[in-house]
Parts: structure tokens; sequence; C-alpha cells
């Protein structure tokens, strides 16, 4: 995040950063079988749709499809190698009070399924900017962005909102406040 | 090829529109939240924010302890629809609010419920549901919304 340790003018951020919308940036490689097998390992799922080559030409879906939860993931360039055109970099970029974050809320529709072999892309675009006083921080920024994912023939596979709470640690807000949060 | 596990009887066993009534229970499954888990969470979303792997970085924001990450969190949420839906169902409305925190040695159970029912076409109906994580600790930590297309049986 950029934290601005000083004065900090929301309604010029916002006047700044509403709207602004990324590149449609391709996803570093396409929907792949161990990223699948990883995902579902993180809560022990065994659903052969998502696993088992052979089921999944079977299926409806005539092959294994990513769990639609993977959608943005495939999207992405992953934090391995860095790279600087990451549409969610985006995000880090909205000045903020402090560089601490909480993802809070996300909302998806899902019109077609990503394939294993399918080549996604997204676009993100800056959708709301507000402050919120919470536990940790009367002053946190929270920033809402909407994602469009399509796959190689340009159709759109996936549109979501998420919705991003930037906060100071207890210290900051001391230093800033003059009052610790509880 | 042969198919190396077992295919799991929940998730490949199809339910259809017309066999569902709301106000059904959705019975999810449960999760030990141990630090192999812990582990697994980082491996399986990518997310290597230390506030969800490292224990002083989460105490220096205020956090009573590392929680897991919105990754995992959609992943436990969205097995509840898929294993329900079966195979030929369709998640196509997704949302849900992360409220509290789920952490190590938490119990966590998944689970839904059906609250709508309409038709869509000759072929598939709609259904809407609520589906939610809590845990021993808390309660419900992460509510959560779905709307899944399901065939009939026609």
């Amino acid at each position: 995040m950029v934290r601005v340790a000083g004065p900090y003018d929301i309604e010029a951020v916002r006047q700044e950063w509403l709207g602004r919308t990324t590149e449609v940036v391709r996803g570093r490689y396409p929907v792949e079988y161990d990223s699948i097998r990883r995902h579902c390992h993180m809560v022990e799922d065994t659903n052969p749709l998502f696993l088992d080559p052979e089921y999944g030409e079977s299926s409806v879906h005539g092959s294994v499809i990513a769990p639609p939860v993977m959608t943005r993931y495939f999207a992405g360039a992953g934090v391995w190698p860095p790279t600087t055109d990451n549409p969610m970099n985006i995000v880090r970029e909205v000045p903020t009070r402090g560089e601490r974050m909480i993802n809070l809320n996300t909302e998806w529709e899902y019109v077609l399924p990503a394939r294993v072999g399918d080549h996604l892309s997204q676009q993100t675009e800056v959708t709301d900017i507000f402050e919120k006083s919470i536990r940790l921080d009367p002053r946190s920024v929270w920033i809402v962005t909407e994602t469009r994912i399509t796959n190689q023939h340009s159709e759109l596979v996936a549109i979501g909102t998420n919705t991003l709470c930037t906060h100071r640690t207890p210290e900051q807000v001391e230093t800033e406040e003059g009052e610790r949060p509880q | 090829m042969t198919t190396r596990s077992a295919p799991n009887s929940i998730a490949t066993e199809q339910t259809y529109w017309e066999d569902v009534r709301v106000g059904d229970a959705i019975g999810g499954y449960d999760l030990s939240l141990t630090w192999t888990k812990m582990a697994e969470q980082v491996s399986g979303s990518q997310d290597f924010y230390p506030v969800h792997h490292d224990p002083e970085f989460a105490a220096e924001a205020g956090h009573p302890a590392i929680f897991y990450n919105t990754g995992w969190t959609q992943a436990a949420l969205c097995r509840v629809v898929t294993d329900w839906a079966g195979p030929a169902g369709w998640l196509r409305k997704f949302r849900f609010e992360m409220r509290r925190m789920n952490i190590p040695d938490d119990q966590v159970h998944a689970r839904g419920k059906v609250v709508g029912k309409s038709d869509l076409d000759d072929a598939h109906g709609v259904v809407d549901l609520e589906v939610w994580l809590e845990n021993d600790r808390l309660g419900v930590t992460t509510p959560g919304w779905a709307t899944v297309r399901l065939p009939k049986r026609g």
C-alpha cells in the first residue's frame, strides 16, 4: 500500500482513483491441473470434476474444470516471479492511511467454466473508496474493485467485486490519533 | 488411464432441481485448523501475506493470531456448494462476508441450507443457498450466499 503518514484527503483520493481501470492482462499460465490439486488440498476436496481427467472428460464440461472460485487465480500472474503488470497492483497503488490489509467481502457471478488449458485474462477497476471506523483503526480506508475475467475467446467467464480494508498498526494509530485502539 | 482414488461419492451424486425443498439442510463437512492446514492454505492459495502465516506480524497489526486467508475461505465455502450440487450443477453467483476470523486450532464446520427455488427453463431450475463457516470458538464467522443452476430430471 502507499501509506500517507501525514494529512490524508479522502475526497482527493476518490477524485483521482475512482474509475481508474487496468489494461486487460493475460494470466501468466493457462488453467492447469497442479494448481487445482493444491487448491483442493486446502479444504480436503476430492471432487473428481476438479481432479480426475478421465472423469472430467465424461462430464457435462468435457474436461477437468477449475473450481469456480479459482478463476481469478488463473487470470493472475501469481506472486513469483515479481511482475509489474498484475492488475491487482492497482489496489496497492491507492494512497491509504495504513499499509495493513484485511480482505472483507467478495461477490462473484460465474458465467462459464474455466477448463484445463483455457487461458484467462482480467481487467480491474477501482469502483469505490471510503473511510470507516473499525476496532483496529478509527479511520481505516476501504477500497472496492470490480474485476472482469475473460477466456482466450474473449468470452466473459466471471465478474466480481471485492472489498478490501486497509488500516494502520496500533502504534501508528496511537501516534497519529493520540489514542491507542482497544 | 486408471483413476488413482475413488470418486467423491458426495460430489458425483447429482442433485436434481425437482428434489430440492426450501429448508433442506446441506450437511457439509468439518476441518481441523492444524498448523499443517495453515501451510496448505498458503500453498493452495499462493497468498503469502504474512498476516496469514506469521504470528509476530499478525500481533504487530493488532490481531490475536494469524487468520485464514480469502483463498482458503472461498474454497471452503465453494466446496459446500459443489459437493452438494453434483457434476452437472453450476455455481452462478456467490458472495461471502469475512466477519470474524478462523485461526489455528479452530474446529471449522462448513454448512448450508436451501433458502429459495425458482424455475429457469425446460432443462434447468435455480436454487438459492445460504452457506457458512462456523467454528467452536465464535460460531458463524463467514456467512455466504450462493445461487446454483441445477438440472431437471426431465
